[in-house]
């Protein structure tokens, strides 16, 4: 992997983040409300914009990245998403981490490793 | 068994939706290289078919997925949202002559088991409507992803 792929790589899984911890943030919201109201509420607010706006992002960076690599090495590259997220959001909003999450975790990171150091990381 | 068949049918509607999404992602990025961090480039994604393909399959994909968890539990749900990472191996494969590398059909299969081992812990751990964080990535990928 040349710097370039490992910025693009590090650039998507940030994003990703951001983007949905953020809508878990304005979606999450106990004072929001129902139905229209909610929606009103969610658009006042920056969370959903923060969101839309790293989705935005993230789609382009993605697009760059796939771009430089092959697609099976990618996607398998981005699983790392759902742990960086997990981890995010059982930090950010206090979800339990149980030992089976643990290993899920670790088996996810495990095998983007193999990828990511067989493909010259 | 009717509930089977319907969620045998969504599930691979949602991961062939995934599929063609990421392909379509990958065709994009190939007629826009090399990628640049400026307006000609993004010029260039968005002036070849490929790119609405994949909004197209990203639409379709989320009221699939949407449809899906009306009824379906969270847990299996966000296990086959992750397992297009094996179909799009394989359509590479075939469509781009990419190798199936033993690091990557290594890589893939403890990938697969992590997140087989996510959707067990999720099942049953959140109530109704309180879908964890990660439950449904950006892009039909990991989540990226």
């Amino acid at each position: 992997m040349t710097p370039l792929v490992v910025v693009l790589w590090l650039l998507n899984v940030t994003l990703d983040t951001v983007g949905q911890l953020s809508f878990k943030a304005a979606a999450g919201d106990p004072e929001a409300g129902d139905g229209m109201a909610r929606w009103k509420y969610m658009l006042a607010r920056p969370w959903i914009w923060v969101g839309v706006v790293s989705y935005v992002a993230e789609f382009l960076v993605w697009i760059a990245f796939l771009s430089l690599v092959d697609l099976s090495e990618g996607v398998l590259l981005g699983s790392i998403n759902i742990v960086v997220v997990m981890i995010a959001g059982r930090i950010l909003f206090r979800e339990r981490l149980t030992p089976l999450r643990v290993t899920g975790i670790l088996l996810v990171t495990a095998g983007v490793a193999i990828v990511g150091v067989a493909g010259g990381g | 068994m009717k509930h089977a068949r319907f969620y045998a049918i969504g599930f691979t509607i949602l991961v062939l939706f995934d599929t063609l999404v990421q392909l379509s992602f990958k065709y994009a990025g190939d007629h826009a290289f090399p990628p640049e961090a400026n307006w000609a480039w993004i010029v260039r994604v968005f002036g070849h078919p490929w790119i609405y393909v994949a909004v197209i399959g990203y639409v379709g994909n989320f009221f699939t997925w949407m449809t899906l968890l009306k009824h379906a539990p969270i847990g299996p749900a966000f296990a086959v949202t992750h397992l297009e990472v094996v179909s799009v191996m394989l359509f590479s494969a075939w469509l781009f002559n990419e190798p199936l590398t033993w690091p990557r059909v290594l890589g893939a299969t403890v990938i697969v088991a992590g997140i087989i081992c996510l959707a067990f812990a999720e099942t049953g751990a959140h109530p109704e409507h309180d879908a964890p964080t990660e439950a449904k990535g950006a892009l039909g990928v990991a989540a990226g992803d």
